[in-house]
Order: C-alpha cells, then sequence, then structure tokens
C-alpha cells in the first residue's frame, strides 16, 4: 500500500558546482586549530640537528662528550647511530652521516628539554672535517675523473630515462622549421609556511608512532622502516593538520628518522622542527635541469618532431627529484600532437642540495620549454599564431606516442576560449608592432598552454585508494578515507560527494584521514589525482550506503528501491519528491529490527590506467587535461620590471565539484607558477645557499597577484566523479612560459633561463638594444 | 656569550642616559633590527637592554617653527600619517610609504633606522635631501649634555655611526625647506615592499624660474653607507632643468655611485638603476 | 645566553594577564610557549612573512620581532581574541565563506591584519588592501579570495555598519 507523504515535496537539488565552504575553515580562521607545528606532547623533548655547513667533506673526528654533559641534553647521536640503516629511492641515503655530501648534511642530532637548550648543545660538538672538492654541475659531475658523491655510483650517474617514437631523420629533413634551444630551469623551493616537523615516540612493544607533515602515509611507512631497521607494520603514521606540502611531503627526509631514533634512544616522545632558515637550506628543491629541445614544424604548421637531451642536477641524494623525466617525456611527446618524438634524461649526482617532488613534478621545466618553441614557430610559419597552435591541438580519442589516450581532450577550446576573451590575436599583432618604437614602458601578450594527468599516475602498483563509510543513528555520516587534506580542500570535495549522494547537510559529515591505523590505503596526494581519485572512492562508497539504505527503505514502505532517493534529510519517491520516511528514523529502524542491520560499507577504487612501464608506452593516467593561460604584461624596459596586468585562464577541468575550491587551487597554483617565473631563486654557490630567508628569496605578495579571468571548460570526463578531473598541477605549469612569450611580444627578449627577475630582464633588454641598433631588422623574420 | 643582567624601562631621559653611561647598554625601541641580528648572532647584547619607548619627550613630530623635530621613538608610521610632514617634507613621506611592510612601519622607529645604519637605510636619503641633523645626549659631568651631528657626518661605514656607545640618538632635525623646494624619493627592489632596497636616490633642490639651486642628491645601497652624490650636485647646482642638464647628472652618478655585487642584485644593474631614478626624479622635478 | 627576567602586566584579549618573562624572549615565544596561545604562527622569525602578526595598541606588529617586555602595560590583541562566544569576527566569517582559507597556516597574522585595514579605513579599496597585506605571506591561495573576503566586510560595514 501507498505510503503517505509526510511533508511537501523536495526538489532536486545538486551540491555539483556550487561554492561550498571548506570544513576545516572556520577553526583554522580562530586559530584555533593544532597544527603539527603547535603540538606539545607531555615529556616531549625537542630536538635539533647539526648540520654540515659545507658541501663536500670527509667526517674526520666528532666529539659530542662536551654536548652530553649538559643539563637538559637527553641524547646525542652521530652516523654510528645509524649506520647502515640505508633508505631512499636508491638506498643511498642514511638519517645520520659518515660522509658530508651536501651543506644540509646531518652530522648530529641532539634531543633536550628546550630548543635553547638544544641548540647550546649543538655549538658543543666538535667536528673535525676534511674539506673535499665537491661537483656543483651535472656538467663538471660527469666529467671524467670527477670527484665522485658516492664511491658505489661511479661516473656519478644517478638515473636516466629514455623514450623514442619515429623515424627522426625522416622528420628533421621534412622540416621547414626548426628551433633549438637550451633552457636552464632553476632551482626554487616549497616554502610551506608551516615549517617541516616530525614527531615521534615508541611504545612499549617496540611500535613507531610519528605524527608527520606525509602527504603520502602508506608508502611512508615503507620508505621509513628502512631507516629506523623497523617492520613497516610497526609504524603507525598520524597527520595533524600542516601548513602547507605541494610535493615536499612525498618522500621521507632524514629529519624524520632522526626523531624517532632520538625516541627510542630518550624513551620518551621528540618533536624536531626546523627554522626558516633550516627549511631554506635543508628542505627539497624543485629539479633544476639543462634541457636541451629541438621542434620542428613544416611550412604550414604542421608539427614534425620534437627531441629534449636533458642533464639533471641530481643533488646529493635521490629524492623524486631525478624522478621527474617520467612525466618530461609525456610533456615531450604529449604537448600538442607530434609524430616523432626523441627524449632522453640523465641524472648526474652533484654536491647540491637535492630535488623532491614539487607542484608540477617535471611539467614545469618542460612546459617552459615546449610552450616558448611553440610561440618561436608560431612566428616563423605563415600564419596567425592561434591558428597554429589550434592546427596542432589534439582531438578526442587521439592517443599519444607514449599511449596516453586523450578521451575527453578540450585543447582546442581551451585555445578559443582563451584567445577570444583576452583579444589575444589582435593584440600579439598590435604589440609586436610596437615593440621597437621608443617608449619606456612595452606591454605584452603572451600565449601557453600545457596537458598533465587528471587522473592520477600509475607508477606505483596501485593509483587506488579505500574507502570506509558508515551511516549511523543519527543519519551523521562518517567518511574514513585514505586521501590526505594538506590544505588543497579534498576535505570539501568529500563532504560535498557525500551529501550529495545521501541527502544530508554538509554538516552532518565528518571525515577520518589522518591515521594509518584507522583509515585505508591510498597512495598519496600527487598528480594531481585526489579529486579523481578520492571523488570516485567517495562516491562509490556513497553509493553502495544509497543502495543499501534505499533497499531497506523499499521493503519498509513497499516501493520499488529504484524508484526512491535521497533528498534533504529523507527517503523521497525520486519523480515527485514526495517525503515518505524520515531518514534517521529508517536507520533507526534497520538497526533495530529483528534482524538487524548497520549501514557500513567498504571500497577500494582503482582507477582504469596502465601501469606506466619500463618502456614508458602505457596509458597510465585515468584522464588527461589541458589549460590555456594568456598573460598580458606591462615590461618597465628600463628596470626590467615585469608588471602582470591581467592572466585569462581557459581549464579544461572535465566538471566543476566545488567551484570555490577549484578556483582557489588555480589562484594559489597561478601565484606559485608566477613567483617561479619572475621572482623566485635559490642561490646556490658552490653547494651553498646564499639567500636561505623570506628578504632574498622573494615570494610573490599580495600587491603582485593579478587580475585572473578564470574560464572553466566542462569535458565530461566519463571516468572522473560527476565528470570531474584532476587541477591543481596545470595552472603552476602554465603561467611561466606565458609570461615568457608575453616577454617575447612586448620587448623582442626571450628568457631561456628563468626567473625573469628584473635585472635579468634589463639585461637582455640593454644587451639586445645594443645589438640590433636598427630595430626593424627583426621585422624581416616576421610577415 | 653576554649574558643580559638587568632590563630597564625608564620614563626619564636623565636615568636612562645614566644607565647607559658606561657604554654597557643594548638600546630596545621597535626592536625591528635587534631582535634578527641578535638571533643570528650579527650582533651580541651588552648588559644592560634598555627601552627607550616610554621615555618622555622622545616622541613626536613639532613642525611649528622653522626647525622640524622629530622624536627618535617616532615610527614610520607615525612618519607616513603625518599632515604637517606631508606639506613640508613630502619626499620624507614618500620614504615611509615604500617602506617595508604595514607591521613594520608600525614598530620600526626613526632613530633605530639610522643608528642601523645600513648602507640601504630607507628614511636615509630624504634626511640627507633636508639636510638633517641629528641630536645625540649622554650623560656627563653629572648632567644631559647634547651634541648635534649633520647626518652627512654621521655614517662611517656599513652599521657604523659617529654615536658613542653612552650617547642616545634622541631627534631628527631639519630646518623647514623653502616655499621653492622640491624633493622626491624614488626606490626599487625586485618587489614593492618587504626588499632591502636595491637602490634608492632622493633629489631635492630650490626650482625658481627652471634653474636648480641649492641642490642635495642622496643615494642609498650603492655605497657603504648612503651618501651625498657631490658630482651630480655639481651637475646640477644652478643649472637650467633642461636635457643636457639632466644628462650630465645621469653620467655624473658613475663618480658618487660604487655600489658592489651581492646576492640581491649585481653592481651594474645598481649602477644602471641609479642612472634611471636620478633621470626619472629630475624629470619628475622638471613636470613640477 | 640567559637573562634577566622582568614582571610584566597587560592586557590580553580584553584581560589582564601577569607573568615574568626573559628580557630577550620575544613576544610570540611568550604567546605561544609561555601561555599556550598557539593561533599566532612561527613562519619566519625575522618579521618577512606575517604569519606572527598582533596588534598592540590597536597597530599590528611582527610579534617575532617585538620583545616580550614592551607588553608591559600595553594592550594585546591576537587571532584568539577575535571571536566572541557568540560567534566568528565579520573578518573570519569573511574568509571562510569567501573561501580565503586553505592549509590556513597563514591566515591567523592575515586575519589581524585584514582586521586591522578594515578597522583603520572604512573606505578601504582593493588596491589598499593588497597594499596593506604586502607583509603577510602566504603560499596556497594566491591572494584573490583573501582579497575578495576583505572587500565583502568593507562593504557590508558600508551598507548596514558593524553588526
Amino acid at each position: 500500500m501507498k505510503r503517505d507523504a509526510i511533508g511537501s515535496p523536495i526538489a532536486r537539488k545538486t551540491l555539483i558546482g556550487q561554492r561550498v565552504k571548506k570544513p576545516d575553515a572556520p577553526e583554522k580562521a580562530t586559530g584555533k586549530t593544532r597544527y603539527i607545528n603547535d603540538m606539545v606532547l607531555p615529556q616531549m623533548l625537542i630536538g635539533k640537528v647539526l648540520f654540515a655547513g659545507r658541501p663536500h667533506a670527509r667526517i674526520v673526528h666528532i666529539d659530542t662528550s662536551a654536548a652530553e654533559k649538559q643539563p637538559g641534553v637527553y641524547a646525542v647521536l652521530t652516523g654510528k647511530d645509524a649506520a647502515g640503516l640505508k633508505f631512499g629511492f636508491v638506498r643511498d641515503n642514511v638519517a645520520l652521516k659518515d660522509k658530508v655530501r651536501c651543506e644540509h648534511d646531518e652530522i648530529a642530532a641532539v634531543a633536550a628539554e628546550t630548543e635553547e637548550i638544544a641548540r647550546r648543545a649543538l655549538e658543543l660538538i666538535e667536528v673535525e672535517y676534511e674539506d673535499l672538492p665537491g661537483v656543483f654541475t651535472p656538467e663538471s659531475g660527469a666529467r671524467e675523473g670527477a670527484p665522485l658523491v658516492h664511491e658505489n655510483f661511479p661516473g656519478n650517474k644517478s638515473l636516466s630515462f629514455e623514450f623514442k617514437h619515429g623515424d627522426l631523420a625522416a622528420a628533421e629533413a621534412a622540416s621547414d622549421f626548426v628551433v633549438d634551444n637550451v633552457f636552464r630551469p632553476h632551482h626554487v623551493t616549497h616554502c610551506c609556511m608551516g615549517t617541516s616537523c616530525a614527531i615521534a615516540d615508541f611504545d612499549h612493544n617496540g611500535k613507531l608512532t610519528i605524527w608527520t607533515q606525509t602527504q603520502y602515509p602508506y608508502n611512508y611507512k615503507m620508505d621509513l622502516a628502512p631507516a629506523l631497521g623497523l617492520d613497516p607494520g610497526d609504524i603507525r603514521v598520524i597527520q595533524p593538520p600542516i601548513g602547507g606540502a605541494f610535493g615536499s611531503k612525498l618522500d621521507v627526509y632524514p629529519y624524520e628518522p632522526i626523531a624517532a631514533l632520538l625516541a627510542k634512544k630518550t624513551g620518551r616522545p621528540v618533536k624536531v622542527i626546523y627554522s626558516r632558515e633550516e627549511e631554506f637550506r635543508a628542505s627539497p628543491t624543485r629539479q633544476a635541469a639543462i634541457i636541451h629541445m629541438r621542434t620542428g614544424c613544416s611550412r604550414d604548421g604542421v608539427l614534425t618532431f620534437r627531441t629534449a637531451d636533458v642533464l639533471l642536477d641530481n643533488g646529493a641524494y635521490t629524492s623524486w627529484g631525478p624522478t621527474i623525466p617520467v612525466i618530461m617525456m609525456r610533456t615531450t611527446s604529449g604537448h600538442y600532437r607530434v609524430p616523432v618524438v626523441d627524449f632522453k634524461a640523465q641524472a648526474i649526482y652533484t654536491n647540491n642540495p637535492y630535488a623532491g617532488s614539487f607542484r608540477g613534478y617535471g611539467n614545469v621545466q618542460t612546459t617552459y620549454a615546449t610552450a616558448q618553441q611553440m610561440d618561436m614557430l608560431a612566428d616563423m610559419v605563415d600564419m596567425d599564431a592561434l591558428e597554429f597552435h589550434l592546427k596542432n591541438a589534439q582531438k578526442s580519442g587521439e592517443v599519444t606516442p607514449q599511449k596516453s589516450f586523450l578521451r575527453e581532450c578540450a585543447l582546442a577550446e581551451c585555445l578559443e576560449t582563451a584567445a577570444k576573451a583576452s583579444d589575444y590575436s589582435r593584440k600579439r599583432k598590435d604589440y609586436a608592432a610596437q615593440r621597437d618604437k621608443p617608449g619606456r614602458y612595452k606591454k605584452g601578450i603572451g600565449l601557453a598552454s600545457s596537458i598533465h594527468n587528471a587522473g592520477g599516475a600509475k607508477i606505483h602498483k596501485s593509483d587506488g585508494i579505500g574507502t570506509i563509510l558508515k551511516v549511523d543513528d543519527y543519519a551523521r555520516v562518517t567518511v574514513i578515507t585514505g586521501a590526505s587534506e594538506i590544505g588543497q580542500g579534498i576535505d570539501a570535495v568529500v563532504t560535498l560527494i557525500v551529501a550529495e549522494e545521501l541527502g544530508v547537510p554538509l554538516e552532518h559529515v565528518t571525515i577520518v584521514n589522518n591515521d594509518s591505523d584507522v583509515a585505508p590505503w591510498d597512495v598519496g596526494v600527487h598528480a594531481s589525482r585526489t579529486t579523481f581519485i578520492a571523488g570516485n572512492g567517495t562516491r562509490r562508497a556513497a553509493r553502495k550506503a544509497k543502495a543499501q539504505i534505499l533497499n531497506a527503505a523499499a521493503k519498509m514502505l513497499d516501493e520499488p528501491a529504484e524508484t526512491l532517493e535521497l533528498r534533504g534529510g529523507f527517503v523521497v519517491r525520486d519523480k515527485c519528491g514526495t517525503p515518505l520516511i524520515d531518514l534517521e528514523r529508517l536507520l533507526r529502524r534497520m538497526h533495530f529490527q529483528a534482524e538487524p542491520e548497520l549501514v557500513m560499507v567498504t571500497d577500494y577504487y582503482e582507477p582504469k590506467s596502465e601501469p606506466e612501464g619500463a618502456k614508458h608506452i602505457s596509458d597510465h593516467s585515468a584522464a588527461y587535461s589541458h589549460a590555456v593561460h594568456v598573460a598580458e604584461i606591462t615590461v618597465d624596459t628600463l628596470t626590467g620590471e615585469i608588471k602582470v596586468d591581467k592572466v585569462t585562464v581557459a581549464q579544461d577541468v572535465g566538471r566543476v565539484i566545488n567551484r570555490m575550491g577549484l578556483e582557489g587551487q588555480i589562484e594559489g597554483g597561478i601565484a606559485m607558477g608566477l613567483g617561479y617565473a619572475l621572482s623566485e631563486n635559490m642561490r646556490i654557490e658552490k653547494g651553498m645557499l646564499r639567500n636561505p630567508c623570506f628578504r632574498d628569496y622573494k615570494l610573490i605578495t599580495a600587491p603582485e597577484m593579478p587580475p585572473l579571468d578564470l574560464h572553466f571548460i566542462e569535458s565530461n570526463c566519463a571516468e572522473g566523479p560527476y565528470g570531474a578531473k584532476g587541477i591543481s598541477e596545470l595552472p603552476t605549469i602554465v603561467i611561466a612560459p606565458a609570461i615568457a612569450n608575453a616577454l617575447f611580444n612586448a620587448t623582442g627578449v626571450r628568457i631561456f633561463n628563468p626567473p625573469m627577475s628584473p635585472e635579468v630582464v634589463a639585461r637582455a633588454i640593454h644587451e639586445r638594444r645594443a645589438s640590433t641598433p636598427c630595430a626593424s631588422s627583426l621585422e624581416s623574420e616576421r610577415k | 656569550m653576554q649574558e643580559i643582567t638587568s632590563y630597564l624601562a625608564p620614563r626619564r631621559l636623565d636615568e636612562a642616559l645614566q644607565a647607559m653611561a658606561d657604554g654597557d647598554a643594548t638600546v630596545l625601541c621597535g626592536g625591528t633590527d635587534l631582535a634578527p641580528q641578535t638571533e643570528s648572532g650579527m650582533r651580541q647584547y651588552k648588559a644592560k637592554l634598555l627601552n627607550i619607548r616610554r621615555i618622555a619627550g622622545l616622541d613626536g613630530i613639532e613642525a611649528k617653527g622653522d626647525e622640524v623635530r622629530i622624536g627618535t621613538v617616532t615610527t614610520i608610521s607615525e612618519i607616513r600619517r603625518n599632515p604637517a610632514l606631508a606639506k613640508i617634507a613630502p619626499v620624507l613621506v614618500e620614504a615611509a610609504e615604500h617602506f617595508a611592510s604595514e607591521q613594520i612601519r608600525n614598530a620600526a622607529s626613526m632613530g633605530g633606522n639610522l643608528c642601523n645604519a645600513s648602507p640601504a637605510g630607507d628614511m636615509i636619503p630624504p634626511l640627507l635631501v633636508l639636510d638633517a641633523s641629528v641630536e645625540l645626549a649622554s650623560w656627563r659631568d653629572g648632567a644631559v649634555q647634547m651634541r648635534r651631528i649633520p647626518l652627512e657626518r654621521f655614517f662611517v661605514g656599513p652599521g657604523k655611526t659617529v654615536k658613542l656607545p653612552e650617547e642616545l640618538l634622541t631627534a631628527i632635525v631639519f630646518d623647514r625647506p623653502a616655499a621653492d623646494f622640491v624633493g622626491k624619493f624614488r626606490k626599487s627592489g625586485p618587489r614593492p615592499a618587504l626588499e632591502i632596497s636595491t637602490v634608492s636616490v632622493a633629489i631635492g633642490a630650490r626650482v625658481a624660474n627652471g634653474r636648480l639651486s641649492d641642490v642635495r642628491v642622496a643615494m642609498g645601497s650603492i655605497a657603504p653607507t648612503p651618501l651625498r652624490a657631490r658630482h651630480v650636485e655639481a651637475a646640477l647646482e644652478g643649472k637650467p632643468l633642461d636635457t643636457a642638464t639632466i644628462a650630465a647628472a645621469v653620467a655624473g652618478t658613475a663618480d658618487d655611485a660604487k655600489p658592489i655585487d651581492d646576492v640581491r642584485a649585481s653592481a651594474w644593474y645598481r649602477s644602471h638603476l641609479v642612472r634611471v631614478f636620478v633621470e626619472e626624479v629630475l624629470n619628475d622635478v622638471r613636470g613640477n | 645566553m640567559t637573562s634577566v627576567e622582568t614582571e610584566i602586566r597587560f592586557k590580553l584579549n580584553g584581560r589582564e594577564v601577569c607573568l615574568k618573562v626573559p628580557a630577550t624572549m620575544k613576544t610570540l615565544d611568550m604567546l605561544r610557549d609561555k601561555l599556550g596561545m598557539t593561533g599566532t604562527k612561527y613562519a619566519c622569525g625575522e618579521g618577512e612573512c606575517g604569519a606572527c602578526t598582533i596588534k598592540i595598541d590597536g597597530k599590528t606588529v611582527n610579534s617575532c620581532l617585538m620583545y616580550a617586555v614592551d607588553c608591559d602595560e600595553r594592550e594585546v590583541v591576537t587571532i584568539e581574541g577575535l571571536r566572541t562566544p557568540e560567534g566568528l569576527h565579520p573578518v573570519q566569517q569573511a574568509f571562510v565563506d569567501y573561501g580565503a582559507v586553505q592549509c590556513g597556516f597563514c591566515m591567523p597574522g592575515m586575519i589581524v591584519q585584514a582586521d586591522y585595514l578594515v578597522e583603520n579605513n572604512p573606505n578601504l579599496t582593493r588596491e589598499e588592501a593588497q597594499r596593506g597585506l604586502e607583509g603577510n605571506l602566504c603560499r596556497c591561495t594566491g591572494y584573490t579570495k583573501v582579497l575578495d573576503a576583505v572587500e565583502a566586510v568593507v562593504e557590508k560595514n558600508k551598507c548596514c555598519g558593524r553588526c
């Protein structure tokens, strides 16, 4: 018998595409949130690290006796306490060193009652070094007879990569135009506002609990275990709120096992926390590289080939940095339609700081090259620049030489949207015509695009995520997800999806994701994967719960489950929205009926992608996406200052889920890319960082942020949650070459070695003026 | 390492000066230079830490008579917001406008900026152009002793002044500029804010009938101390403010500016910017 | 480095506080380590990033540079002092509503500074807000939504005053 309505009809409403507030924002805005940096545990000691302060040396002798005697000092450790406990991608690192290979090598560590006592104890540690000649560039590291950074890596050779496709000789012969340049993307660093911090504590069973800033909590156990001689199963990882990560927390860094070694030695919790200077010196950097790139095209503007010969400054140890060629080659082979590709990369050990993972992961460096070469070729062929880009833009269904399947490809739409909104083609011609006329300030417009993974990247054995979801007797939902919240807003996305599927208020959703003893596995926050992967996992789990609930409702209400829906806290008839039973009441009935059932579901979602493979020919992501930036700038040709007046963005987001979060990630990503393009620069001289402070390492500030015109292209990715694709890296990847192209448009000057700082730009303009007295001679190359 | 054995926050100048008389006191005001310099070990504390912020008579901007007097504890924010200074010495207000960040401006004192004697001290070139002097007080022979030093002779090297350890800088004074005096300030850094300036230029002169007189040109970050650019001044003094004069002034910078290479900028760029700014500021004055 | 301790007495978020601090201690460390008020953050310790911004006698300063002894007889306001038992301060609420909070680490300093700017200039323009926030670094947001939130507060204040 049909049930009566228990209220007026509830209309369909969707949260997808709405502006959803971040659930943890109020606590953060009131200063109540306890970040790991704020944590104090009972009996906790403070750990400080003694860094080598020199790039390459033998440790002759260490005397810690004076330090150990200090009142308030509980432990002093040196290399002998970590001997043989090798960790790292290629097992080339230990927590405390027996030899100095870079300026931030950890020589000793102290645990003491206060930071002040620990610092004083460090000063009392006497170390005798024998300085060794160092290698500070990959070229010099690769030279015959160069000093070895690691004895077991002859020739200082670290990782190497290769990918070839097609007949290069034939493609070169068929090219009418070839651009051939060397780019030197530089060292920058993450500058998370919360400095590095870890707290370690052992229980009486020898199980380690580590509070950490990690963004990959499960594989982290596997990577940390050898540094301590532990079983990964005996490590519990807890993730308190952190002050940013951006890829820097995708590996184990020595201060973490140091905290654990100190905790083991003292029997007390130990917190190691970096000062800002230590953060600058000892954190991983973005991978610096020397990219020799060549791109060719035919007279009628069709790309014929692209080659890249890459030399990487591995630094002293191998972390994620030297693995970026895996993505660099994807850009080389997949940024626009490229029929022939030749890519090779070699990493060389040096005595410089080493690189980790950093938002954009090799694509920032590569696109700086590919997008500028596209702009250069656009000037050589006899066609409108936009037409040249469109001619080579892939379409949905195309497959790249590496087998990236561009199921839904919106590059052309992004190009057209951004170009139209910014009036790109007209301005590009106008500004170029003004370039050599008199005038101190020159306007320029530049376009750049890129392609990036948007559905994870199967570089590990699994690219999946586990989700556990329960709905209690009060219709409150708890999602226990493997997805880590690092400030990027996955908490808002997961909350939104649960509310959407189960028809409950956002405030009734709780997320648990910060304890490896509780939450299921996820590979980590990288490759712009979290909304895609965790979004799908959450949606699947929520739908399982919904199915269970609606089945129970169907039995109780005697109506087919397919006709029912969850809306506004009720079970309703889907078609008309008539509420039939309050969800809470239904859940309690399910719980306390004769055959009780609780709503508790699990899900493991593995995206449909292929493992990377040694040959690098695989559809390694479940989705790919594109972004186009058009940057408009004004250049002060005397001081070299670039003012960014506006950036027009067209990005294929698949589908907008949380509009506010999406905007925030794009805005923040662009700010990071602007810093990379214009002002951030680690001045490393002979292995020593000369500017380890915000005064001399310049981040973008509020007055420098230009107005942004954002266009979201929804290509509706079949595999993505509600059609969404991953988005957070492309904004950082695309902005720098857009500015570089705008600079050329304005001034005729191209900067191959970022950053485009005022001094670099002023010098380049000055040199160009000195060497081209008749500026119109440049015009002969153009139509 | 030196221990601080006493902390004092006197309310009277004579008390403060007596505490300083043995030369063993570190002066504290806003802390914006003292804090980072002692944290980094660049500077050591003396036995006494002397907070001068509460001393009567060290604050305030008096601009009523012929002499303008700025109390040493006056913050950069107070300079920036002072309506009288905006009329009398806009070149000083302009420097305050671009000084670091609001948080720093609210804490940093004028006296501190001068005593820190950085070659890049932002407030110094405008004060040089205003021909300012500093008042130094000390306790000797049972009384407060005062002396005045023209700012141009105050600095002897990076971080070094002629002020004796027992002296306290109590005020900055300058004569109210003539009605036809025009002063301009221009600085750079890779950033609008928070850079310790890469280069700064201040120019002041009496402008009448298109001619400049009583010319003062001051520059920062191009030598061990901020200085008066005498060659540039000579190229401008008494001359009509035309293209040829401006060119001569720009050329004159080469004789006054001797910058170095450091992590912030190269000598080439600093010299280049000085030329650009001198030309820009002179054109600005001309435009007036 | 030991230093003499001095007793100071000051108002903290409206309440009288009395404690002893070493002469060299900075206000930031006093707040975080002696008073357990960890809302104000250490992010650089050299007055460049603004994460430690507090208000002293109504003016914002970097607490990492301010000597704790100088708090004596003064009024200090920290991020914890902005909200009331009834709810978030309007600036805090705007930051939440406009999506200005991502990792949130810089937000206490940013919000205190934004509140100070709004308080002192009811006609604050977006450009003035940008200049006023130049001493507050953020690595997550690109400042855009921070400025949107500040603009919204200014607008709201113009229309109906402080609610």
